[in-house]
Order: structure tokens, then C-alpha cells, then sequence
């Protein structure tokens, strides 16, 4: 009650400021006489927005009022019960009055042009049916009358009702939905709710046998009998009753139109797998990179679909294949690229990329050669085109009977090597295809540093590795035990362990640098041999011994950080002119030990022997004997340049020397079984062929030469000679494959195939021993 | 890793660029940018965008049947030329190379 009281009095209070023409005059007391009467009457709400009720006698409403408190109407009706109806809408005051003042200055004119009285309800009625859609409109027809022509001015005059914006959208504060909210394991737990009636008429019938059936049905009689008679009585009176349709009103909404996004994916069989498995490396959302490629260079692609860039999640439907062109932008987006580069570079997968790259592409182009060593047929690249030269070469060797020979297939160099003698080549023992290759040179004036390289077949063009050494490679030999291991012999006598694992380590692992006995003079052989039982009473432990030019044969262990050493053996000099040891003064000058140039393990008894020194002279020795030769073979009267065990013929072995000559001895005979000379040079290097007993290659400077002892012991069956000025200073055999590699001064490493080498089927062990015991006699 | 040092991936792309018989050689970002090429612009872009989405659509192919599985290298022989290309969640590398030189 106060509340209307309070507004009256409002009312009362802007009729005093505002100066009120007598129309408003009119309509106030009219406001008020109406407000009254609604009051009583009380069909009728007041919107509870404070302007609105007050807009009742709007016309004479000006800002201050607007101003004021918002005042909750209150609507009571006959028996003082609050029947306030609640607002449908809580609308943001500040907003609301600016822009509801807006709304009553025109009003106000609008309705002192119209020039009539108003109702309370006419004015808000516009306001609450837009806002609340529809409202209980009240049963008077005189306020619908009046509210029917206020409707039709303010449908006239179009008034630009601006409403405060109806949150149709609340605006929530949104709870920031954390990523680890997303992952959080919910639960949901899933119920029955309770019954909840929608609907309930209960029925009007009742049953016969029911307890009240008897009055119900009294009743029901009486009723029929008053229905009966209701024609002519008195009593009640036919009359109708028209229900006013309410006025329709037609309202149109406009809402922001929603954004529509085309979203699809293809779902794969991977798609889903990886989601599984790895649900947190989610790759990103196949959803559009904006913007990025919207200018390419102009008229570099003409066709833009709609295409957007799609993840490697995702794929892309053949459709647009023209369209992903889009995506690509023009080599001037500076920064990004940059930062891709160099960190797409720097990457390990990038490198492993290039490796594998480079590989193929090597394949590609070796694969002849490469098929040719590993014994597969040789396929011809049928597009290939064929030179006329090779046409007719093939032809010619289709005709001719084969003979033996060897062909190069390539040659193992690059830059790194070029110009430094070959010193020594070992297989590794692990993986047959990875070659290390020691160079160096010796005894020239220029000490360039020495470089050990590791060739994998697969790579002809570039080493895998590339180490520099201290100083020129003298000799080098791969681990068994740790097939990465690289034992490497230098010319100043230092012995360095390199782990050729991985690619960035350059520094050696181990050396013996730091080691008071080591070697000070070149290192001419080294050797990891698996001692049966070793120093330390392990067994299969492998040990690494050297052979030196001051003389000794050592054994090498580990030993804190670097190497030390044991000496298995000196070599004293044992030529029968010169006095044993104590002596003149001229013995205690020069050294009593002989350089050792060669040695070689036994194959099957690793505490065996043979050491080739620069005397001439082959000693066996036995690991366990550190003081005395068991035996001595003398032949030779130049340095013993290699000495080898046959690995097919037990007890048989070759020695070749600078005396031009090959000699080849049964480990009993004093005296060589067999001589082989052919050239008048130097022979460097010899190997026995790991496939045929008989078979045996050797190197001398000008010329490598392939002996084959069922096919003539006098003559090498295959010479061929070296290339050039270029002298050639090792030789290999391949383990797997008729191959031998040769290493020249010049730092190739070339790789020969053996052609047609008629040797008959089998080892040929047995031819061997025939030879020799055919050749034995003789030499007895 | 930190060892590997970039002068000698340089190198090593140097000497495969550098090869018998190589025509070109595309490094091309994960967005499809190509980093690197020794081919015109214009060849550039279409190798890039049409091997890309060859070398998905290959992946693609390799894992669905088997999830487990993925594509590490892709090789093409036409009739004039084989285009070998390396792929890579960040990166493509494409070399076009005619081994018959």
C-alpha cells in the first residue's frame, strides 16, 4: 500500500516540476482516477520495472523521475494479498533507463500529439507485450479501447524501440575450462528420476461397487431430474457468454544469425588407433590455418578452393588437389620459414633422412656394381640408354671365352683421402659391409697428420666416419669383443682406441699416449686376439697386441684412462756375427732388438705366433714364453713385409718380403715349401683368399696379382696392373663376395671383382696339401 | 641432439645436391612452405603440393592397414626420372634424380 502511496506521491511530485499543460493535467487525474480504479480492480499488472509503472502518467515523466530508485510495484489485490507477478525479465537498470528514456521523450511527444487521455496500461502495454511477449491484459474494455488507438499511433509512428538488450543470452560468466578439466575422468552416473506427473485428470467415473456410488448416484438423478425440468422453470434462465478473443498482435523477432561451420573428417583406421594410444599428443584439430595463405603471389595459383589446410591427420579428398596449392605461400614469408628451417635442419630425424636419402640415391646409381658384389644378377636398367661403345663391348665378351681376370668395380675416395697413401684396411667383424682405412705416409718429409676412414659399401662417395689422428696411420684393427672398437697404430707409436659408434665422438676413447712403456717407433701391426686364458685367468677376454719397430710385441690392457702394456716378447737380434747381449761398446749403441714388421696369430692357436722382423727372419713364439724364439724359419734376407697364416690349411703359411719373393712354409719345415717371384719389386702386402685354400693375392708396387697354385706355380693367374704413377700399398679380400680390395698411394681403395677364377668346387684344402707334400720332397 | 652440428647437415645435403644424376632437391616445411630447393619457384611449389599430399595419402594408406606401421620412405619411378621423397611429421625432403646418367 505504501509503495502505490509513494508512487502517487512521485507522481505528485513531477507534476510539480514539470510544467503540465492541461491535456496532461487531464490525463493525470485521469491516471490517477484509472490507477485507482486498477487498483481495485486489480486485473492488471504493473510491469515492476520502476520507469515502466511510472510511465503509467509517462507523458509528464522526465529524467529526474527516471532517476529515482527503482520502486518495486507491488500489486495487491481485494483481499490484500500480494499477487505481484514476477518480471519475466530482469533487465540491466543502468542500460535500461538510457535507453528507456530515449523511448519516453518520444513517447511523450508522440502522445501529446495523439492528444488523448491514456491509460496506465496503454503506454507500458507496448513495452511489457514486446518484452514479455504476451501479458495478461486486463478485462477492461475501455482501457482496450484506448490501448487500440495508442496502438495504432505507436504503430504509426514506427518508433525505433530500442530495448535494452533482452539476454536472451545470459551472459554467465563462463567457468574457464581448463585443459585439465577436459581430461579429468568424469563420471556420470546415469538414474531413473521419479515419476513426474504431467498430467493427471482422475476420472470421473466411479465404480458401481463403491462405498459413495449410492449418493453419487442420487445425485446424479437429481441432476437429470433438473435438467429435465430446466425448460420450464424459472429457476434458471438461458443465457451466453461471448469469451473476447484477445487482439493478436503480431511481433517479430530478430536474432543474430548463428554461424554455421562445415566441419568433416575422415575417420581412419590410424586416426582412431593413435587416438587411443596416445591421447596426448592429439594432432591438431583438422580445423582451417586462417588466413595464412590468403594472398599467395599473385597468379601463382589460379585455383582456390575452399579447401582448408589439413592436418596429417586428416586427409585431403582428391578433389582439392589443386586447392592445397593454396597453402603454399611464396618464398617471401621471411620469419617463419627461417625458424622452420633451422630447426627442421638441426633435427635427428632430418639427419637420418639425408643418410637414408643419400643412400638411395647411391644405390640408384651403384646398383650394378653393388649387385656385382654381393653376387646378385646384374639387372639392366631397361631404360637405360645404351651407349654404341657398350654394345659392342658386350658383344665382344659375350664371344671371347672367359678368362680369368678382375674388374674394378669402383673405388672407395673422396676428398678427405685424396693424396694420402693407403696404409691399412680392416673389415669390421661384425658388419662385413663397414671397411676401416688407415692413411698415412711414411718416410716422406711431409708428417701430415694421419685420418682414418670408415667406408660403409653402401657409400662409396663419403665415409661415414672421418677421424683425424695424431699422426700418420700405420695399422689398424677392428674388436670382435666390441665390434665398434677401433684400434688404431700410429707412426709416433702411440696406439689410440677410437668407438666409431657414434658419428660425433672424434676423440679417441682410450690412448696410449700417457703409458711410460709404449712404443716409440712406428706401430706396424696391431691385432685384437681372443686369448683363452689370459692374464687374468678370464676366459675369451680379448687382448690387443702390437708389434713395433723398437722391437717388441706387446700386450695391452686397460689400465685406469689410458693403456698399458705387456711386453709378450723382444726381438733380439739373432744374427750369429753380432755378440750376444753385454758387450762392446758399439752393441750398447745400437739396439739389441730388430724391428718387427709383421705378425700373425695362429687361427686356432692363439698362443702361437709368427712375428716377421727386418732381418728376414720369422720367429714363432708362444704367448707363454716371453724370453726364447720356439722356432725360427730363415729365408728371407730383407725386411719380412707380411706374414700370413692360411685360414683354410692348418700349419700352412706365407711370408712375402722386399726381396721380391713370396714364400710359402709348412709350420714344421725349416725350409719354404714353395717360392713364388714374379715381378722385381717389392712384394707389400699379401692375403690368403678366405674361400679358395689355394687362391692367394699379393701387391707389390706396380702390379696386384692373383695366384692360384692348382693353376700354375710359377705364373700368377691374374695381374693387374696399377693405374698410372699411383703405387699400390695394401690389399684386401672381401669376406662374403669374390672381391679384393686394393689401397693405392693415392688414397683410392679400389674394389676388384674376381672374374672367372676356375677354381674347381670346394675349399681346395685337399689340392693344397697335395702341392705341398708334391713340393715338400723337395726341399728337404 | 645437440652433436649434430648443422654445418654438417649442410654438408651432407651439399653432396647429395651435388650428385650423379640428381635434378633437385626440395626440403619442404611441415605447413608445405618449401625451406630449400634448387629448382625454380614455380616447379618448386608444385613438387611440394603435389607430393605432399601423395606422401599422406601414402601414409595414410600404410597405416590403415596397420596402425602400428608407418610410411619412412617413398619412391617413384616414371619413365624419365625417380623422385625419391623422405617424410616426415615436420618435413619432406623430395630429390628427383635420373639414374640412368
Amino acid at each position: 500500500m505504501s509503495e502505490v502511496a509513494k508512487e502517487e506521491r512521485k507522481k505528485r511530485r513531477t507534476l510539480v516540476l514539470r510544467p503540465s499543460s492541461r491535456t496532461i493535467n487531464i490525463s493525470v487525474s485521469g491516471i490517477h482516477g484509472v490507477h485507482q480504479s486498477t487498483r481495485d480492480t486489480n486485473g492488471f499488472i504493473c510491469p515492476s520495472r520502476k520507469s515502466f509503472s511510472l510511465g503509467g502518467g509517462s507523458k509528464v515523466l522526465e529524467k529526474s523521475a527516471l532517476q529515482t530508485p527503482r520502486q518495486v510495484v507491488r500489486v495487491i489485490d481485494e483481499e490484500d494479498n500480494d499477487v505481484t507477478p514476477q518480471p519475466l525479465y530482469q533487465a540491466d537498470p543502468a542500460a535500461a533507463q538510457a535507453k528507456a528514456s530515449r523511448f519516453f521523450l518520444d513517447e511523450i511527444s508522440a502522445g501529446s500529439a495523439s492528444d488523448q487521455t491514456t491509460a496506465t496500461g496503454s503506454f507500458s502495454r507496448p513495452f511489457s507485450r514486446s518484452i514479455f511477449g504476451s501479458s495478461r491484459i486486463s478485462s477492461q474494455s475501455t482501457i482496450e479501447s484506448l490501448n487500440e488507438e495508442i496502438e495504432d499511433t505507436f504503430s504509426k509512428r514506427d518508433l525505433p524501440i530500442n530495448f535494452p538488450d533482452v539476454p536472451g543470452k545470459r551472459d554467465t560468466v563462463k567457468e574457464h575450462v581448463t585443459e585439465d578439466m577436459l581430461r579429468e575422468v568424469t563420471d556420470v552416473y546415469i538414474s531413473e528420476t521419479d515419476s513426474m506427473s504431467l498430467l493427471d485428470i482422475p476420472s470421473t467415473f466411479v465404480s458401481v461397487d463403491a462405498d459413495d456410488a449410492e449418493a453419487i448416484m442420487e445425485r446424479n438423478h437429481q441432476y437429470a431430474e433438473l435438467c429435465r425440468n430446466r425448460m420450464a422453470d424459472d429457476k434458471y434462465v438461458d443465457r451466453s457468454v461471448q469469451t473476447l478473443n484477445g487482439a493478436a498482435k503480431n511481433k517479430h523477432v530478430q536474432s543474430d544469425s548463428i554461424l554455421m561451420v562445415d566441419s568433416a573428417t575422415t575417420v581412419t583406421t590410424w586416426d582412431m588407433y593413435d587416438t587411443l594410444t596416445c591421447p596426448e599428443q592429439w594432432e591438431e584439430p583438422g580445423s582451417q590455418v586462417p588466413g595464412r595463405s590468403e594472398g599467395p603471389e599473385a597468379g601463382l595459383d589460379p585455383s582456390r578452393g575452399a579447401e582448408r589446410s589439413v592436418s596429417v591427420g586428416s586427409t585431403a579428398s582428391s578433389a582439392s588437389a589443386a586447392s592445397s596449392l593454396k597453402e603454399v605461400e611464396a618464398f617471401g614469408s621471411a620469419l617463419t620459414a627461417e625458424s622452420d628451417q633451422q630447426r627442421i635442419m638441426q633435427s635427428d630425424r632430418f639427419h637420418h633422412c639425408l643418410l637414408v636419402m643419400e643412400r638411395s640415391l647411391l644405390g640408384n646409381t651403384f646398383q650394378p656394381k653393388l649387385a656385382a658384389y654381393r653376387q646378385l644378377p646384374v639387372t639392366q636398367d631397361p631404360d637405360c640408354v645404351m651407349k654404341p661403345g657398350m654394345v659392342e663391348q658386350r658383344e665382344q665378351e659375350a664371344q671371347s671365352p672367359p678368362s680369368p681376370a678382375v674388374e674394378c668395380l669402383w673405388a672407395f675416395s673422396c676428398e678427405l683421402s685424396r693424396g694420402r697413401s693407403v696404409s691399412s684396411m680392416a673389415w669390421n667383424k661384425k658388419n662385413p659391409d663397414l671397411l676401416a682405412v688407415g692413411y698415412g705416409e711414411f718416410g716422406s718429409s711431409n708428417q701430415k697428420p694421419g685420418l682414418v676412414c670408415c667406408w660403409s659399401l653402401k657409400n662409396p662417395t663419403w665415409p661415414e666416419r672421418a677421424i683425424q689422428c695424431g699422426s700418420a696411420v700405420t695399422s689398424l684393427d677392428f674388436s670382435s669383443n666390441n665390434p665398434s672398437q677401433l684400434a688404431v697404430g700410429m707412426q709416433d707409436g702411440c696406439i689410440d682406441i677410437y668407438n666409431v659408434k657414434s658419428p660425433e665422438s672424434k676423440a679417441c676413447v682410450l690412448s696410449s699416449s700417457d703409458c711410460p712403456n709404449r712404443h716409440l717407433d712406428p706401430v706396424w701391426q696391431l691385432r685384437w686376439t681372443q686369448q683363452e686364458l689370459s692374464l687374468t685367468g678370464e676366459e675369451e677376454v680379448e687382448s690387443l697386441f702390437s708389434v713395433a719397430a723398437d722391437g717388441r710385441i706387446s700386450e695391452w690392457f686397460i689400465c685406469g684412462s689410458g693403456l698399458d702394456c705387456i711386453d709378450l716378447m723382444e726381438l733380439k737380434k739373432t744374427q750369429p756375427a753380432k755378440k750376444k747381449a753385454g758387450g762392446t761398446k758399439t752393441e750398447s749403441v745400437l739396439s739389441a732388438l730388430t724391428p718387427g714388421l709383421c705378425f700373425d696369430f695362429h687361427p686356432t692357436d692363439s698362443s702361437v705366433y709368427l712375428v716377421g722382423t727386418w732381418e728376414g727372419l720369422i720367429h714363432k713364439c708362444c704367448c707363454s714364453n716371453n724370453q726364447q724364439f720356439v722356432d725360427t724359419y730363415r729365408k728371407h734376407f730383407c725386411p719380412v713385409n707380411c706374414i700370413i697364416w692360411s685360414p683354410l690349411s692348418p700349419d700352412v703359411f706365407l711370408s712375402c718380403s722386399s726381396d721380391w719373393t713370396i714364400q710359402l712354409w709348412k709350420q714344421d719345415l725349416h725350409r719354404p715349401v714353395l717360392t713364388f717371384s714374379s715381378a722385381q719389386a717389392a712384394v707389400c702386402d699379401i692375403k690368403w683368399s678366405p674361400k679358395w685354400a689355394t687362391v692367394f693375392g699379393a701387391v707389390n708396387e706396380g702390379q696386384l696379382e692373383i695366384w692360384d697354385l692348382n693353376f700354375s706355380l710359377l705364373e700368377p693367374v691374374i695381374v693387374q696392373p696399377a693405374a698410372g704413377t699411383v703405387k699400390m700399398t695394401t690389399l684386401l679380400f672381401a669376406l662374403q663376395a669374390d672381391c679384393v680390395l686394393v689401397g693405392d698411394s693415392d688414397g683410392h681403395v679400389a674394389v676388384y671383382q674376381l672374374q672367372n677364377p676356375q677354381v674347381g668346387e670346394g675349399s681346395q684344402v685337399d689340392l693344397l696339401e697335395a702341392i705341398i707334400r708334391s713340393a715338400a720332397p723337395r726341399q728337404l | 641432439m645437440a652433436g649434430i652440428e648443422y654445418g654438417e647437415v649442410e654438408e651432407t645435403l651439399k653432396r647429395i645436391e651435388a650428385h650423379k644424376g640428381v635434378i633437385g632437391t626440395i626440403v619442404v616445411n611441415a605447413e608445405g612452405i618449401p625451406i630449400r630447393t634448387t629448382l625454380d619457384n614455380s616447379t618448386t611449389i608444385q613438387y611440394a603440393g603435389l607430393f605432399r599430399q601423395l606422401t599422406m595419402m601414402a601414409r595414410s594408406t600404410v597405416r590403415e592397414i596397420d596402425p602400428q606401421n608407418d610410411l619412412i620412405f617413398l619412391r617413384l619411378r616414371s619413365k624419365k626420372h625417380e623422385i625419391l621423397v623422405a617424410p616426415d611429421n615436420d618435413f619432406l625432403l623430395i630429390v628427383i634424380q635420373n639414374p640412368c646418367e
